[in-house]
């Protein structure tokens, strides 16, 4: 025990020794690390000293403080009086002007030399004008009086030539007669007295009528962000909630015939259903016929669920009967959507003029966007039916199939897998070099994950059986981990060789558009092939390896890519998408609206996701235990739960985006932050002032409203 | 008939939670499943209709295979399948009508229930499961403006809207004082009587167990420790369940 304490002891100075060391070697780091942050910064004494910058800082400030928000109407007039430059011998040549109820000005002396000073005062001028003194001069290059500063005589001369005028439309001021070569002696000059005076009631300055037109325009704009942000980011933030997706979890079979068979459906849906939304539009467009059509659509779709549901089926033609009807049902929605589309078209030609123009616009591009979407939309409504219809029809037999034939199906569909899955990533890496990385990605994951496959075949296998978990001491997983990452380096490398990434990403050249040609003259563009192939192979061996009846964490999968896209969206700074919005859809606000639209959807994503992680997994359980399908479990179990927050974080995200559009306005993305450069550009610091005043108001305004609507909600 | 064979579950952290669980229950059977906490009660309930997925064995029930069921038959077991739980699970701010008409969705056509949408029969049907556990009047109520016993009465009520087969009711009193427990289990014990529901149960607390139960099982670290009648637990099988230092609670 003693022993133990004298250890103690001993150890005490040495180790405060060594933390002394510590310390000091901590505030030399410390001090150098500032150092170099110092000179990294510029930080200069010198400038902040600068008379000439102080000045000018001086006076930006001023200005910003001296905002142009009023303003009035103004009456310029001018008045002449005479004086004489240089007195004669014999006094002053000129007569004193008429004492009437006319403005009129007494010089005293009325003559003088030129620099000396002469005061003058003036009687009957207009109430609370500004005034000056001046010789005009032909081709305009006036030549003023200056100003001196104090009553008395001997006051100094300032650089103001301008001096109010009081109440009662007198003035008194001491000028200095101006020296100029032009100027003879003994001349009497006109004076010219030019003076501007405030009449009527303060209003706001044209300054103050432009900020607030584009303070609406930018909450506008970022009302239209935030709200054209809402779906996607609601749909994405479903995705990357990890509760609702761990449990997403199906046989690897079905997952893969699902997705071999969504460019099928896509195919499928554009030609079949592409066309039905065509004729939609166009019959749309005449109202009428389309009104009809859409009437007819839906009352017969509705007829032939009630007819069928009176059927007694079963098995197999129970199946059939949803497969067809899920079918009308889709193609009366595009058909509908058409008809809407159409009637939007329509609608905009007929309200050209008037009051509803707005809306008419408005409608009509809602109507010309169905009109481009149409096709796409019918392609993707397709690779959705078709892909989770196959899915389902594949799940029931899939479950029966063995060991042996079951690795075989798992290949196969692998195969197919694998190569739509790289070539899809190889064609968006043929946009630009640095997404050409994709495909690798893809292929490392697909190789490390067969590397783990054989790694479990070879040595985690027990009388034919995976082994469960439960006797792992945990180094297996470790070393099955390790073994991913390995063949995930190595078929990264490889993907990297076969596509040729170095030529890519350190020539910077995109890969080469040479093509093979395939039969009956269709031509594949080697590099494309290349990455399919590629996919096939891996793809191939991992569903071999795994069969289709192993157990495929699909929301997972889902999760982590939605996560990605949120993350990598997050991580572009909204700035940028601005000049990247300029540049494809020009200056405007328009732009703005754009690039908000994307920042916010990574943002509200995020944060919606994170509420439902927050959720009482409670209600889902028991929605899910009564028989309901996974779109129920959330409308029922998940939606009533989020409501409140979703509405308090879209409240916070237009208050952020207000804000934020006033700096995506620098780049050009309309609102505000427009108008603000363009003042500062100009240099009228005092236009400024009332732009930064608008927008401080309107975000503490909106600041403290979102703030009391969270309160209550929540 | 409710045949489970060599059940095991393991948790992706590597707990078993059971093992090797086999058992047979009848129809018509008002089965208790007791059992210290965190012996697997409510993992075994879970798998048996599947919000948890079984790392081993069957579960087979009328001749259906539970265990591979595709999703979609799934959903129409479950529908067959109530459930009650120990928190209640229902959506608090949701009006406790909503809750009930919950228990309808496995029947109702997606699309409509998606705009919340129900026929007049369902919502007639849903008043008509309030009144039954007496609280018809407070079918518009918020349901967290109700006590502990009413909304477990709700929660009954969303399960006897799915008409079921087999009630599950994970320790449903568990968070209720001893006398509206009571009123709790009789409900339980008249959808077994009246309508022929079988249920499984699972308790605390052995009194209660005794009062109302056909047949006691016992689950100790995931396996069956005991599973026979009521009156067959004596002082020594008690020990055994619930391990030398347990004391007898009576809950009257
Ligand atoms: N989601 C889960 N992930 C990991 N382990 C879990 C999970 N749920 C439960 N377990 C573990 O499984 C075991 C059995 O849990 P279970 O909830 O089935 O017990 P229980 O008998 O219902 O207990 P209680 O009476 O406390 O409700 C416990 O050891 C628990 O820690
Ligand atoms: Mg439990």
């Amino acid at each position: 025990m003693s022993g133990k304490t004298n250890n103690k002891d001993n150890a005490q100075p040495a180790r405060s020794a060594l933390r002394t060391v510590l310390i000091v070697l901590a505030v030399v780091v410390g001090v150098v690390v500032y150092a170099y942050g110092w000179n990294t910064t510029d930080i200069s004494l010198d400038e902040i000293q600068d008379q000439t910058r102080k000045e000018s800082v001086r006076r930006a400030l001023r200005e910003l403080l001296s905002p142009d928000i009023f303003d009035r109407d103004r009456d310029e007039a001018s008045f002449y009086a005479q004086f004489q430059v240089g007195c004669p011998e014999a006094g002053a040549t000129i007569e004193q002007p008429e004492q009437g109820d006319d403005a009129y000005v007494v010089f005293s002396p009325s003559c003088a030399d030129q620099d000396e000073i002469v005061t003058v005062e003036g009687y009957n001028f207009p109430d609370n004008a500004i005034a000056m003194l001046r010789l005009p001069r032909e081709g305009g290059n006036n030549i003023p009086f200056k100003v001196m500063l104090g009553s008395s005589e001997d006051a100094k001369a300032s650089n103001e030539n301008i001096f109010d005028v009081d109440n009662s439309g007198y003035f008194k001021v001491h000028v200095k007669v101006p020296r100029h070569r032009d100027l003879e002696d003994g001349e009497i000059y006109e004076v010219e007295i030019p003076t501007i005076s405030p009449t009527g009631l303060p209003r706001f300055s044209n300054t103050t009528d432009t900020v607030i037109e584009k303070m609406i325009e930018t909450i506008f704009l970022a009302l239209m962000a935030t709200t054209l942000a809402i779906p996607v980011a609601v749909a994405l933030s479903f995705f990357s909630a990890r509760n609702l997706m761990r449990q997403m979890r199906m046989p690897l079979g079905p997952v893969l015939v699902g997705f071999v068979l969504l460019p099928v459906g896509g195919a499928v849906g554009y030609l079949l259903l592409g066309p039905l939304g065509e004729l939609g539009i166009d019959w749309g467009e005449d109202v009428v016929p389309g009104i009809i059509g859409a009437i007819v659509a839906i009352g017969a779709y509705t007829l032939i669920t009630r007819l069928a549901a009176r059927l007694e089926l079963d098995g197999l033609a129970n199946r059939a009967r949803g497969v067809v009807l899920n079918f009308l049902l889709l193609a009366v929605i595009v058909f509908t959507l058409g008809v809407l589309g159409g009637i939007g078209i329509w609608i905009s030609d007929r309200l050209e003029k008037g009051l509803l123009q707005d809306l008419g616009e408005f409608v009509g591009t809602v109507g010309t966007l169905i009109d481009l979407m149409i096709a796409v939309l019918a392609a993707v409504g397709g690779a959705f039916w078709l892909s989770s219809l196959g899915s389902n029809l594949a799940a029931a037999p899939l479950r029966y199939v063995q060991e042996p034939l079951s690795n075989v199906l798992g290949g196969v569909l692998g195969f197919l897998s694998g190569a739509i899955l790289l070539y899809v990533t190889a064609l968006i890496g043929t946009q630009a070099v640095l997404l050409g990385l994709l495909s690798a990605v893809v292929a490392a994951v697909l190789g490390g994950q067969c590397a783990g496959l054989v790694y479990e075949r070879l040595f985690m296998m027990e009388n034919g059986k995976r082994q469960p978990r439960r006797d792992d001491t945990g180094t297996e997983q470790a070393v099955r981990s390790a073994v991913f990452v390995i063949g995930a380096v190595l078929a990264f490398l490889l993907a990297a060789y076969v596509l040729d990434l170095l030529r890519a990403i350190v020539d910077e050249r995109p890969p080469s558009k040479r093509e093979w040609d395939l039969i009956l003259g269709v031509n594949v563009r080697i590099y494309l092939a290349q990455a399919a192939l590629l996919g096939g192979v891996f793809g191939g061996l991992a569903g071999a390896l795994s069969g289709t009846s192993v157990t495929f964490p699909l929301g997972m999968a889902v999760y982590n890519t939605s996560r990605t896209i949120l993350n990598s969206l997050r991580a572009i700074e909204p700035l940028i998408m601005g000049i990247v919005f300029v540049i494809w859809v020009g200056v405007g606000p328009f732009a703005g609206v754009l690039a908000l639209t994307l920042h916010s959807i990574a943002a509200l994503g995020k944060l919606y996701s994170e509420q439902v992680e927050n959720i009482d997994a409670g209600p889902i359980e028991a929605v899910q235990a009564t028989g309901a399908n996974r779109l129920q479990m959330i409308v029922y179990g998940v939606v009533p739960q989020i409501v409140p927050p979703y509405i308090a974080f879209t409240m916070y995200r237009w208050d952020i985006n207000v804000r934020m559009s006033t700096i995506i306005g620098f780049v050009g993305g309309g609102g505000i932050g427009f108008l603000l450069q363009q003042q500062i550009n100009l240099l009228r610091y005092d236009q400024a002032g009332v732009a930064v005043l608008a927008i401080a108001i309107v975000v503490s305004v909106l600041d403290y409203a979102s703030a009391a609507i969270r309160e209550r909600i929540v | 008939m409710l045949k489970i064979e060599h059940l095991t579950k393991v948790y992706d952290n590597g707990v078993v939670a059971l093992q090797d669980v086999s058992f047979e229950v009848p129809t018509g059977q008002f089965l208790v499943i007791i059992g210290l906490s965190g012996s697997g009660k409510s993992t075994l309930l879970r798998c048996i209709n599947r919000l948890i997925n079984p790392t081993d064995g069957r579960i087979e029930w009328n001749g259906i295979d539970i265990t591979n069921a595709t999703d979609e038959e799934l959903r129409l077991i479950r529908r067959r399948i109530g459930m009650i739980f120990q928190h209640f699970n229902l959506v608090r701010r949701s009006p406790v009508i909503t809750n009930v008409l919950a228990g309808r969705l496995g029947y109702t056509n997606p699309m409509w229930s998606l705009v919340n949408y129900f026929s007049h029969a369902d919502r007639q049907m849903a008043l008509e499961k309030l009144a039954r556990v007496g609280i018809r009047e407070k079918a518009y109520n918020r349901a967290d403006e109700l006590s502990g016993g009413q909304q477990q009465r709700v929660g009954i009520a969303r399960a006897l809207m799915q008409e079921p087969e087999l009630m599950l009711a994970d320790e449903p009193v568990a968070s209720l004082d001893p006398a509206t427990s009571h009123s709790v289990m009789k409900y339980l014990e008249s959808l077994n009587r009246d309508d022929g529901i079988t249920i499984l149960c699972s308790l605390h607390f052995l009194s209660l167990a005794r009062a109302y139960a056909d047949r006691i099982i016992a689950l100790k670290d995931g396996r069956i420790e005991f599973d026979g009648l009521p009156e067959k637990i004596d002082d020594q099988r008690f020990r055994d369940i619930y391990g030398e230092d347990a004391v007898r609670v009576e809950i009257s």
